[in-house]
């Protein structure tokens, strides 16, 4: 991330006659927002103060040497930073938090340490390098495609291409023969009229052939059996080619369109957690199936006919010439105001078929969101309600449909008529030569079907360029998916380990953007079948902790090692096959129970599914379900109660028989008898197992060997639950307050009886 | 403790039912409420470790929360601090003086109701975390034009969003919508990479843009703009 911009001149002699000459210049970064305008300005950071400059106009100076705290601040549309002057919070700059918070955040860090250093008159050492990757690029200054470098504004197209034909590797004689295939037909096409206008030329409107006898020993009649012939032959020969070339394109499309799904889950499935989460589901969907359709239907549709289309329009063209150029101008008159028609007509078309689109679109979404939350609109009895709305969405989206198709219906016969002004012409004209003497029918005839030929091509054309961008637009993002590095990824040569147990975090430091730590400098050392407890506030970095433990994520600074091995050297798979993990929100898949509780491992007998079943103490439930093991759960299936889902899923995390077990907050939602019953379920299986289990509720920690508090992203207390009471710190403020909580539950119950005595 | 904040809760509704002119009176008599509820509370703490009989726990310090005020020009007065930002002097809960080197001031509803509900807060800090609500000021018209001026200056900056009053241009390239565009704040070009839930339209027709530079603009009506700024955001809408 670059923190030492180039002033221009301007700029930079205002910050020159500003500063002493023997300043150092440690960091230059942009401001934007200046007054409610935008602006270009710099901030310019010293070893002894910090200068904003604004078209060659020093507007403030902020020496170091008064400030204490710097901080920045997110607003509505910008940020701000802000410098403790003297004791007095003080706005230095605000600026666009896209473009430049991760910036700031390290001035903010930066700044403060060179005040302290210049109060301890220290010399200021060298500027912070950030390693972070820059988002904008270079050449425009917009921003990159997220998880990427590349910019979709500066993208030349012909790059995309080549990306696509490197996609098309395997595939490529199957997208191009029907090419070739199509131009043969083509080039047949053009022959036809030449034919027919023999037939009709020599002998249709040849009145000197008279019938000589049979056809033997006609000539006459001889060639005009084979002129007969030849067109059913062109004819039957050009539909052959047609099955042929579509059975071709259905088989490339289908096997393209199968590739890049593939393609593209496989991707998605290897990127990590981080770049996945910012993606909404339904995007990722779209991306799979309606991107890779359209990318799809232009390949193996659109493409080829807008090869066929352009020569056939340039052999009509070509041909036209040859016949009668001064006839051919008939053809042209009428086009450029055609090609005007069409392409207004079409854009027209576009933008009513895309406002439409969003309508519907909003309908659906509508109705996803009514009938998801079914329960809600009928327990607040707003049915009614939900009805007018639904009403109001769907008549806007009837009336846009209605005045679409009423255009379309009217316009579009007009369309066709007008297209056809070029041939009238002809008509007029060609038959006044003929009437002349100077052309004849066939030559007419010829003329007239290469005319015909010509507007179709030329129609089709005009719609091209929207065509293409709509391609590139999903060939885009589907690009987009396949280019983005996966954050987390193994080494050359992964180890395969069978891990023991030992975890022991090294000054571990990370931040989900390396300006911005969620956990920092924590050391932790935890022996094999130790269970660990992990408190702390929300926010504090307890689920941070585990996801990098997972490797969800690598850590910035610092290094996690199980068995003394650095888990970036293991590789994921054998890393996270040996993790066992409950989350608060369990996901179980469509599907049977067994299944569900095989998902850890796929070839395990019904003895450990069972054995799983009972340590989680699911058993019991599972047995009493009419399909036992056999039931189907899921959206169509039969509905767990969250407690029974939880136990399933303590199951499916149980039956790979896991050295190290997670456990977040997997008990916070259930009911205390359930609890009860999970609690047993964890106490029976985290012996012999390192288990991380986090916590609100301190007392499903009881068993607990040792107990961590985070606290603001830092390792604030660790010990036995004892210990941490002695010392009278974090913990013994939780479980204070926790009592404290049980303490009114008490009260409450006892008022609510006294009531129910008096009432009585 | 939970009693405390329950009175204080409580009190948000009640104070929106009444009209500006019974404010001051609601305000003498949430003053009053609010120490008595806190007492009650007080009361009961001091039962919970009697009954556990351990350990002498004081929840009093722990727990501690500001109890927020209704301000008006009688208990309240801003002032622009020396660093640019304001301070504030208020007569709390307590009846005590208190004073603000630098407070935050937050809209509750910046798009339905920007002069109403403005919650006047301590700044968020790394140490502290999250600042608590010094007050709410119920609107702000109740203040004199120079605080009124003193207030909107401090929004201005917060919220700050550029009305566009022209599309120059709109290209749209692989699935990224690209504008040059004309706004209260200058020009500036903006890019949204998901048009359809970054262009949010109100009931009222306004619409909101939120580009990726983390920039909020604003059209307050968009049947004003011209055919072809229109027809750029048309599509979207």
């Amino acid at each position: 991330m670059k923190l030492f911009y180039d002033m221009p001149a301007g700029d930079r002699a205002a910050y020159d006659a500003a500063a002493s000459p023997d300043e150092v210049l440690m960091y230059c970064v942009p401001f934007n927002v200046w007054q409610e305008r935008f602006v270009s300005g710099w901030t310019a950071v010293t070893d002894r103060a910090i200068y904003c400059i604004l078209d060659g106009r020093v507007l403030s100076t902020t020496e170091l040497e008064r400030c204490t705290v710097f901080s920045t601040e997110v607003l509505y549309g910008n940020c701000a930073f802000y410098g403790v002057v003297d004791g007095t919070t003080t706005l230095i700059c605000q600026f666009l938090s896209g473009r430049n918070l991760p910036r700031y955040s390290v001035l903010v860090q930066a700044c403060e340490d060179l005040a302290k250093k210049r109060r301890e008159s220290r010399a200021p050492g060298d500027p912070v390098v950030n390693e972070e990757h820059e988002r904008f690029c270079p050449k425009c200054g917009r921003p990159f495609i997220p998880g990427t470098n590349i910019c979709p504004f500066c993208r030349n197209s012909k790059e995309v291409y080549k990306k696509l034909w490197g996609l098309t590797r395997g595939l490529r004689w199957m997208l191009f023969f029907p090419l070739f295939v199509s131009v043969i037909s083509l080039a047949i096409q053009f022959i036809l009229p030449a034919i027919q206008r023999v037939a009709v030329n020599d002998y249709l409107t040849n009145e000197s052939i008279h019938p000589l006898g049979s056809f033997a020993e006609d000539p006459h009649k001889r060639a005009f059996l084979l002129i007969f012939l030849a067109i059913i032959t062109i004819d039957l020969v050009q539909r052959v080619l047609g099955v042929i070339q579509s059975r071709l394109s259905a088989v490339a499309g289908n096997k393209f369109t199968l590739m890049m799904r593939t393609l593209l889950y496989e991707k998605i499935s290897t990127l990590s957690i981080s770049s996945i989460s910012h993606k909404s589901t339904g995007d990722l969907m779209g991306r799979i199936t309606g991107d890779v359709n359209a990318v799809q239907a232009f390949m193996t549709g659109q493409l080829p006919s807008l090869f066929t289309q352009a020569a056939s329009f340039v052999l009509a063209l070509v041909f036209l010439l040859i016949i009668n150029p001064l006839m051919s101008m008939f053809v042209f008159v009428p086009i450029p105001f055609v090609v005007w028609l069409v392409k207004n007509f079409w854009s027209t078309m576009q933008n009513r078929n895309r406002k439409n689109w969003v309508l519907g679109y909003h309908v659906n979404l509508f109705l996803q969101d009514i009938l998801n939350g079914i329960r809600v609109v009928k327990s607040y009895g707003n049915e009614e309600r939900e009805i007018a709305t639904f009403h109001r969405r769907t008549d806007r989206h009837a009336a846009q449909t209605e005045s679409n198709a009423l255009l379309f219906d009217t316009f579009f016969p007009l369309l066709g008529f007008v297209t056809r002004i070029g041939s009238y012409l002809i008509l007029f004209y060609g038959n006044y030569l003929l009437f002349k003497g100077t052309m004849n029918y066939g030559d007419l005839h010829q003329f007239n079907s290469y005319a015909n030929i010509i507007y179709g091509p030329l129609i089709w054309i005009t719609g091209i360029p929207r065509q293409i961008s709509a391609f590139l637009t999903s060939l885009g993002k589907v690009l987009e998916i396949l280019e983005e590095q996966p954050e987390v990824a193994d080494i050359g040569l992964p180890i395969d380990i069978d891990i023991e147990g030992d975890v022991r975090f090294e000054n571990v430091t990370f931040g989900y953007d390396s300006y911005n730590p969620v956990l920092e400098g924590i050391n932790l050392d935890v022996k094999k079948g130790e269970m660990i407890g992990v408190v702390g506030h929300s926010g504090s970095g307890k689920t941070t902790l585990i996801n990098l433990l997972m490797r969800l994520y690598d850590v910035t600074e610092g290094a996690i090692m199980i068995d003394d091995v650095n888990i970036k050297d293991i590789s994921q798979n054998a890393l996270r096959s040996q993790i066992g993990v409950v989350l608060q929100e369990t996901h179980l898949f469509s599907g049977s129970i067994r299944d569900n509780i095989k998902y850890a491992k796929p070839h395990a007998s019904d003895e450990e599914v069972i054995e799983a079943a009972k340590m989680a103490n699911a058993h019991d439930f599972i047995v009493n379900l009419p399909d036992g093991y056999n039931t189907m759960i899921g959206e169509k299936g039969y509905s767990l109660s969250g407690g029974e889902r939880q136990r399933v899923a303590i199951a499916r995390a149980l039956i790979h028989n896991p050295k190290i077990l997670i456990l977040d907050e997997a008990t916070a939602a259930l009911d205390t008898e359930t609890e009860k019953l999970i609690q047993d379920a964890i106490n029976k299986l985290s012996k012999n197992r390192t288990t991380f289990a986090i916590a609100h509720r301190l007392s499903t920690l009881r068993n607990a060997d040792r107990l961590i508090v985070l606290d603001k992203g830092h390792l604030a207390e660790c010990g036995t639950h004892q210990e941490l009471l002695d010392q009278k710190g974090f913990y013994w403020r939780l479980v204070m307050a926790q009592r404290q909580d049980s303490g009114m539950l008490d009260k409450a119950d006892k008022i609510l009886a006294a009531k129910k005595t008096a009432t009585a | 403790m939970n009693e405390t904040k329950n009175a204080a809760v409580k009190e948000e509704p009640k104070k929106a039912e009444v009209t500006e002119k019974k404010t001051e009176a609601e305000a003498e008599e949430k003053k009053e409420t609010a120490p008595a509820a806190k007492e009650e509370a007080k009361e009961e703490k001091k039962e919970t470790p009697a009954e556990e009989g351990s350990e002498e726990i004081n929840t009093d310090d722990l727990f501690k929360h500001r109890v927020s005020i209704n301000l008006t020009p009688e208990n309240a007065w801003f002032s622009p601090s020396a660093g640019g930002l304001i301070s504030l002097k208020i007569i709390n809960a307590e009846g005590e003086e208190e004073f603000f080197e630098r407070v935050v001031i937050r809209r509750s509803f910046p798009v339905t109701s920007p002069d109403e509900f403005l919650s006047v807060r301590e700044p968020d800090t790394r140490a502290k975390g999250r600042g608590a609500e010094i007050g709410m000021i119920r609107n702000i018209h109740i203040f004199d034009q120079t605080t009124v001026d003193l207030i909107n200056a401090e929004l201005d900056i917060r919220y700050f969003t550029p009305t566009i009053s022209k599309i120059t241009s709109a290209k749209e390239k692989f699935g990224y919508t690209y504008w040059e565009a004309e706004t209260s704040a200058g020009k500036v070009s903006i890019v949204l990479n998901n048009p359809f839930s970054n262009i949010r339209v109100l009931e009222d027709g306004r619409i909101y843009i939120f580009d990726m530079d983390g920039n909020c603009f604003l059209i307050p009506d968009p049947a004003a703009l011209d055919r072809q700024s229109f027809r750029a955001i048309e599509i979207y809408i």
